[in-house]
C-alpha cells in the first residue's frame, strides 16, 4: 500500500510540475537555511566538552561594583590562586593558575643558526591546571613536565612546526623574547577548533614566578591574562564555595566606600557563552544569539511550510473527485490522510536532498563569515543526520497535516459531483497564513534596513579624530629598544609620503584600555577613573585631535604636562575650560600640569559613551609608533617601514596594523549580523513571493470562467488584473500593519544597545511596505495579466 | 435486501423547506435490476445517494441487509462499501494518476485482499471485459466507453452484492451505451448482482426488470417488467 501510495504521489507531483517545483524550491531553501543554522549552533554548543569531571571544574573571576556600574573580568589578582588553595582546603580539590603572554619565539637548528622566528601566544601554567583539565598528553605528564622553571610543553602541531617532527621535540630548546631559553619537556595533543584553550606553548608557572618584574602579592592589580581554575571536591556543592566567596573577597581586597571588588566562580560550561567575560581563545557566543538564529531558522521553515499548505489547500478542489471515489471504494479517512502525508513526505525528502546540495554550496560562505571550521559531515556528527530526519518529519507533518485533513474531509457525495468549492479549501485560513508569512517577511525587511542604516551610520560618523591612513607599528619597550626609538622615528619620517609619526601606547580609539584613579588640583581623589593614553607630543597632530583650550604638551620622557578631554573636565564640574589650564593632575603617582583640553572623541566602540581621558608622556610605556601617511602611497610606504624596522630591531618581530581596520573590528558582530539579515531577508522574500506566485496562478486558474464571463460583459484587461490583484495587495497591506509594531519592538531594542545610534524614523517601515507591495504587485500581475488576456472562447466552450 | 420506509429529504433555506424526497417507501429484493427514472430535479440522484449512504435522509429508516444504516458510523459504512456496494458513475471517475490495472486494484487493496488473489481477480476482470491490452494505460488514453468498462470492472472487483449506477451511459454514444447496458443485464442475470441505476433513457430502463418513476420527490409509479429483453 505504501509503495503504491508513493507511486501515486510521484505521478501526482509530476502532473503538477509547476506547483511541485515551487514547493520543492521553497522547502529546500528553507531546509538548507535550517541545516546551516543547525550545524552552526551544534558547533558553537560543542565548545569545551569532554573534560573529565567537567561539571566540577570552575574558573574564578573578578568583579567590581561602583557608581559607574558593574564590571567583570576573567582575570584574578596574582595571589588569588594561592589564597584560594589555602582557604578552601575542605571544598576544593585542586587550584591551577594559568597566565597568557606572548612574544617572539626563536628556534635554532643543529648548527646553532636561527631557523625560525615567530610571534606566538604562550601560557604560563601550574601543573595543577593540567590535573584539573584532562588534556591528552602524548609525552610527559603535568607534574614532571611543568614543575621546573624554564620548562615548556608544546602542542603536537606547534612541535611539528618548530622542530619538524614532534617525536624529536622533547629535550630541544626554544628561545623566548630574546631573553629566556626553555627546554621542551612534554607534548600535548593539539587543541580542537572548538576549544576555549588554544594552548600551543605552555611554560611552567615557576618560570613566571622567577620574573624580576612580576609581583605575586599585589591584590590591587587585575590583568585579564591571569586566569585561575579549580576542581571542586566530589560531593561538594558549588553553592557552598559561592557562599563563602564574599567573605574571602572581604579578607583580601581593600575596601572603600563607593566601590566593591569581589571574586566569583564561573562554571566551565559557561565560559564559551558568557560575553561579559573573555577567554584565551577570544571566542564567545551568547546563548541568546544562538536562540535568535534558531528562531530565524524556524521562521524560515514556517514560511516555506505556509507555501506548501496554501498551495496544497488551493489544489485540494482539483483532487476532490479522487477523494470521493476513494471513499466509496472503501477507503477510510485515516488511509486518505496517510496517502496525502506520503505525498508531502515525498516532497520533503526530495527537498532535503536538494537542501543538502545547497548547504554544501553555502558552507564556504558561512565558514568565512564566522571564521570557524564548521563541518557538514554526517559521519563525524551523526546528530546532524538525526536533525535532518527530524526536519523532514516535522516539515511533512507541519505542511501536510492540515491539507490532508481538509482533503480527506470532503463529503463524497459533493466531491463526486464536483460541487466542492474553492472555499472548502479554507480560503480564510489561507489568507491568514499569507498575512502571517508576509508579516515575518516585512519584519525581516525592516530589521535589515535598520541594521544596514546603523552600520552605515557607524562607518560614517565622525569620531572626533582621523583614523585613516595611519599604521600602528609595534615596538618593544625593553631598554635596548628604547635607545633606538629616535633612530627608528627619524628614519621612518624620512620616507617620502610619511606625514607625521608619534610614539604612543594606544591610538585614540582602542579596545586595549587602561583606567586609573587620579587627583585633580591637589584635592581628594576624583570619584571616577580616567582612561589614560600614553603618547608623545606628536600624537595630536598625527591623529588630528583638535583643542578647545590650551595646546599640546611639549616633548618629555616622563609625566610633566598632561592633556585631558572635555568629558573629564565636565565630570570634574569645570565650566570654563580655560580655568583648568595650569592646574595640577596627579596620576601614576606623579604630578603633571594641565596644558590643554582636546575636543571629545570616541575612544571606544559606538556602543559605549565617551570616557574621561587623560593623555600624558611616559617614554617606556609606548607600544606603537603611529605613522600617518599620504593615503595614496600606503602601498609603497609599508614595505619600506618594514625594512627599516627590521634593520633597526633585527632581533625582534615586525608587526603592524591600520587604525581604521582595528576600529572596524569593533563591529565584527554587527557586520556578521548585517550579512545574516541580508541573506535571511533575501531568502524569506524569495520563499514568500514564489508562494504568492503559486497562489495567484491557482486563483487565476480557478477564476478563468469568471474572468471570461466578465470579459464578455465588457471588462477591460486592466480592470480584470485589478480584480485579481486586489485581495493579494490587501493581504500584504494587512501583513505590513501586523509587522510594524513587532518590528518596532525588535529594532528599538537592538538600537538601544548603541550609545550612538540613528534616530528610528518611519522611513524603514514605509520603505519595507513599498518594497513588499511593489514586489507583490509585480509577482501577481505577471500571472493575472496572462489570465486576463486569455482567450475567452477557450474558457467558456467546455461548459 | 434494501428497505426504505417513509424517507424524507429536504433542505432548509431561511426557514423554507425545499423538499427533495417525500414519503419514499420501497423494498428492493436481492437480484432485482431497478431503474429509477424521472425528470430533472425529481430527486433521482438524491435517492441513489441515500441508497449509497452518501447522504443521510432527514426522516425515515433505511435498512440494508436487515440492518438500520441511517445512523451508521464511518467504519461500519466503509465496511459496507468494501464488501457489498459498488458504485458506477456517469463521469466514470477513474483516478487519473492510476493505470487501468491500478484503478481496478484500488478497492481490493482497501479490502486487504492478498496479493495472489488480487492478481487473479484483476486478470479475470480484464479478461472478461476485453481490456487486457489496456491495463497499463491511463484513463485519459481510453475512450469513454472503455473508461466506463474500467469503472464497472472496478466496481465489480470487490465482488459487491449491489451496484449503484448514476446515469452510467449518460456520457456515452448509443453503441457504447448499449454495450454497457447489456453488460449490466448479464451481471444481473448470470451473477445475481442487484443493480440500481438512475437513467433518463426509456430504452436503458428496459434492460432491467423494474422501474421506479419519480416526480417532485414522490414515487409516482412502480412498474414490474416481465419478459426482459433477451441477451
Amino acid at each position: 500500500m505504501f509503495k503504491l501510495n508513493l507511486k501515486i504521489a510521484w505521478r501526482n507531483l509530476w502532473k503538477n510540475k509547476g506547483y511541485t517545483f515551487i514547493n520543492v524550491l521553497g522547502l529546500s531553501i528553507g531546509m538548507a537555511s535550517c541545516i546551516l543554522i543547525f550545524i552552526f549552533i551544534r558547533y558553537e554548543m560543542s565548545f569545551d566538552e569532554g573534560f573529565k569531571n567537567e561539571d566540577r571544574i570552575f574558573r574564578i573571576t573578578t568583579n567590581w561594583t561602583s557608581p559607574d556600574g558593574f564590571e567583570e573580568s576573567q582575570g584574578v589578582p596574582k595571589p588569588a590562586p594561592a589564597a584560594l588553595r589555602n582557604d578552601f582546603k575542605n571544598q576544593i580539590e585542586k587550584v591551577g593558575a594559568i597566565c597568557q603572554d606572548g612574544g617572539i619565539i626563536k628556534v635554532k637548528d643543529d648548527a646553532g643558526k636561527e631557523k625560525i622566528k615567530t610571534l606566538e601566544d604562550i601560557f604560563y601554567a601550574e601543573p595543577e591546571f593540567f590535573q584539573i583539565m584532562s588534556f591528552e598528553w602524548l609525552q610527559g605528564n603535568p607534574m614532571q613536565s611543568l614543575s621546573q622553571p624554564n620548562s615548556v610543553v608544546l602542542s603536537k602541531d606547534m612541535a611539528t612546526r618548530l622542530f619538524g617532527d614532534w617525536n624529536k621535540a622533547v629535550g630541544k630548546i626554544i628561545n623566548y623574547q630574546n631573553r629566556d631559553n626553555f627546554m621542551v619537556t612534554g607534548i600535548l595533543q593539539e587543541m580542537p577548533q572548538n576549544s576555549s584553550f588554544p594552548l600551543k606553548i605552555v611554560v611552567s608557572y615557576e618560570t613566571f614566578r622567577k620574573h624580576p618584574n612580576e609581583r605575586f602579592d599585589n591584590w590591587g592589580n587585575v590583568s585579564s591574562n591571569d586566569e585561575c581554575y579549580f576542581l571542586l571536591k566530589d560531593g561538594v556543592s558549588i553553592d557552598e564555595v559561592r557562599g563563602a566567596l564574599p567573605k574571602f573577597s572581604d579578607k583580601y581586597f581593600k575596601r572603600d566606600n563607593i566601590s566593591k571588588q569581589e571574586i566569583s566562580a564561573q562554571s566551565l560550561g559557561d565560559i564559551h557563552y558568557n560575553e561579559n567575560l573573555g577567554n584565551f581563545s577570544s571566542k564567545t557566543m551568547s546563548k541568546k544569539e544562538l536562540y535568535g538564529l534558531g528562531i530565524i531558522g524556524a521562521f524560515l521553515m514556517l514560511t516555506a511550510c505556509i507555501n506548501f499548505i496554501n498551495l496544497a489547500t488551493a489544489q485540494a478542489v482539483s483532487r476532490s473527485k479522487e477523494v470521493g471515489v476513494r471513499k466509496v471504494m472503501g477507503s477510510l479517512r485515516k488511509q486518505l490522510v496517510f496517502q496525502f502525508l506520503t505525498e508531502t513526505l515525498t516532497i520533503s525528502v526530495f527537498a532535503m536532498l536538494i537542501a543538502c546540495v545547497l548547504t554544501e554550496v553555502a558552507l564556504p560562505g558561512m565558514r568565512s563569515l564566522f571564521q570557524e571550521e564548521i563541518s557538514f559531515s554526517i559521519i563525524q556528527h551523526p546528530i546532524i543526520f538525526v536533525f535532518m530526519i527530524g526536519l523532514v518529519i516535522v516539515v511533512s507533518f507541519l505542511a501536510g497535516f492540515y491539507p490532508a485533513m481538509v482533503m480527506s474531509g470532503f463529503s463524497p457525495a459533493l466531491a463526486i459531483k464536483n460541487k466542492v468549492t474553492a472555499n472548502a479549501g479554507g480560503l480564510s485560513l489561507r489568507k491568514v497564513l499569507v498575512v502571517v508569512q508576509f508579516s515575518i517577511t516585512v519584519v525581516l525587511i525592516i530589521g535589515t534596513l535598520v541594521v544596514l542604516k546603523q552600520m552605515n551610520y557607524m562607518r560614517e560618523k565622525p569620531l572626533g579624530f582621523n583614523p585613516s591612513a595611519i599604521a600602528l607599528v609595534n615596538v618593544r619597550n625593553d631598554s635596548l629598544s628604547l635607545i633606538k626609538y629616535q633612530i627608528l622615528q627619524d628614519r621612518i619620517s624620512k620616507i617620502p609620503g610619511v606625514l607625521t609619526t608619534s610614539f604612543c601606547r594606544n591610538p585614540p580609539s582602542s579596545s586595549n584600555n587602561n583606567e586609573t584613579n587620579f587627583k585633580y588640583n591637589g584635592t581628594e581623589k576624583a570619584n571616577f577613573q580616567a582612561n589614560t593614553k600614553i603618547a608623545d607630543e606628536n600624537y595630536f597632530k598625527t591623529f588630528g585631535l583638535t583643542f578647545v583650550a590650551g595646546k599640546a604638551f611639549s616633548k618629555s620622557d616622563t609625566i610633566k604636562e598632561v592633556v585631558v578631554n572635555e568629558t573629564t573636565l565636565r565630570k570634574l564640574n569645570v565650566v570654563n575650560f580655560n580655568d583648568a589650564l595650569g592646574k595640577k593632575i596627579k596620576i601614576f603617582g606623579k604630578e603633571g600640569t594641565l596644558v590643554g583640553v582636546v575636543k571629545d572623541f570616541n575612544n571606544l566602540s559606538l556602543h559605549e559613551p565617551i570616557s574621561p581621558i587623560i593623555i600624558t608622556t611616559i617614554k617606556d610605556n609606548y607600544q606603537n609608533l603611529a605613522v600617518k601617511m599620504d593615503s595614496k602611497q600606503i602601498k609603497s610606504i609599508m614595505p619600506q617601514i618594514e625594512k627599516i624596522w627590521n634593520n633597526t630591531f633585527p632581533e625582534n618581530y615586525y608587526r603592524a596594523s591600520f587604525v581604521d581596520e582595528d576600529i572596524s573590528q569593533y563591529y565584527e558582530t554587527e557586520r556578521v549580523m548585517g550579512v545574516l539579515f541580508k541573506v535571511f531577508a533575501g531568502i524569506i522574500i524569495f520563499i514568500s513571493f514564489i508562494g504568492l506566485f503559486g497562489l495567484i496562478s491557482f486563483v487565476a486558474t480557478q477564476r478563468t470562467k469568471e474572468v471570461a464571463v466578465r470579459k464578455v460583459l465588457g471588462a477591460s484587461t486592466f480592470e480584470l488584473v485589478k480584480m485579481l490583484n486586489g485581495s493579494f495587495l490587501l493581504m500584504v497591506f494587512i501583513a505590513n500593519l501586523v509587522a510594524w509594531p513587532l518590528a518596532y519592538l525588535f529594532v528599538s531594542k537592538w538600537l538601544s544597545t548603541f550609545t550612538y545610534r540613528i534616530d528610528l524614523s518611519i522611513w524603514p517601515f514605509v520603505l519595507a511596505m513599498v518594497i513588499s507591495m511593489l514586489i507583490t504587485l509585480i509577482t501577481v500581475s505577471l500571472r493575472s495579466f496572462k489570465a486576463a488576456r486569455a482567450n475567452t472562447i477557450d474558457a467558456l466552450k467546455y461548459e | 435486501m434494501i428497505e426504505l420506509k417513509n424517507i424524507e429529504k429536504y433542505y432548509s433555506n431561511k426557514g423554507v423547506k425545499n423538499y427533495v424526497l417525500r414519503h419514499v417507501s420501497t423494498t428492493i429484493k436481492k437480484g432485482e435490476f431497478v431503474s429509477i427514472m424521472g425528470p430533472s430535479g425529481a430527486g433521482k440522484s438524491t435517492l441513489l445517494n441515500i441508497l449509497g449512504m452518501l447522504e443521510e435522509p432527514t426522516y425515515g429508516t433505511y435498512e440494508f441487509l436487515g440492518e438500520d444504516v441511517t445512523t451508521l458510523n464511518e467504519r461500519k459504512r466503509i465496511e459496507l462499501y468494501r464488501n457489498h456496494i459498488g458504485f458506477v458513475f456517469q463521469a466514470y471517475h477513474l483516478i487519473d494518476e492510476m493505470t487501468v490495472y491500478e484503478n481496478i486494484e484500488a478497492p481490493l487493496l482497501y479490502k486487504k485482499i492478498g496479493g495472489s488473489e488480487r492478481t487473479s481477480r484483476i486478470a479475470n476482470l480484464l479478461d472478461r471485459f476485453n481490456i487486457v491490452a489496456k491495463k497499463d494505460l491511463f484513463p485519459n488514453q481510453l475512450s469513454g466507453g472503455q473508461q466506463q468498462l474500467v469503472g464497472i470492472a472496478r466496481a465489480l472487483a470487490a465482488q459487491p452484492s449491489v451496484i449503484l449506477a448514476d446515469e452510467p451511459t449518460g456520457n456515452l454514444q448509443s453503441a457504447q451505451a448499449e454495450e454497457i447496458m447489456q453488460l449490466f443485464q448479464k451481471l444481473n442475470q448470470e451473477d445475481g448482482i442487484t443493480i440500481i441505476q438512475v437513467t433518463h433513457s426509456e430504452k436503458n430502463a428496459t434492460y432491467g426488470n423494474r422501474i421506479l418513476h419519480i416526480a417532485d420527490g414522490v414515487i409516482k409509479d412502480d412498474v414490474q417488467l416481465t419478459g426482459a429483453k433477451a441477451i
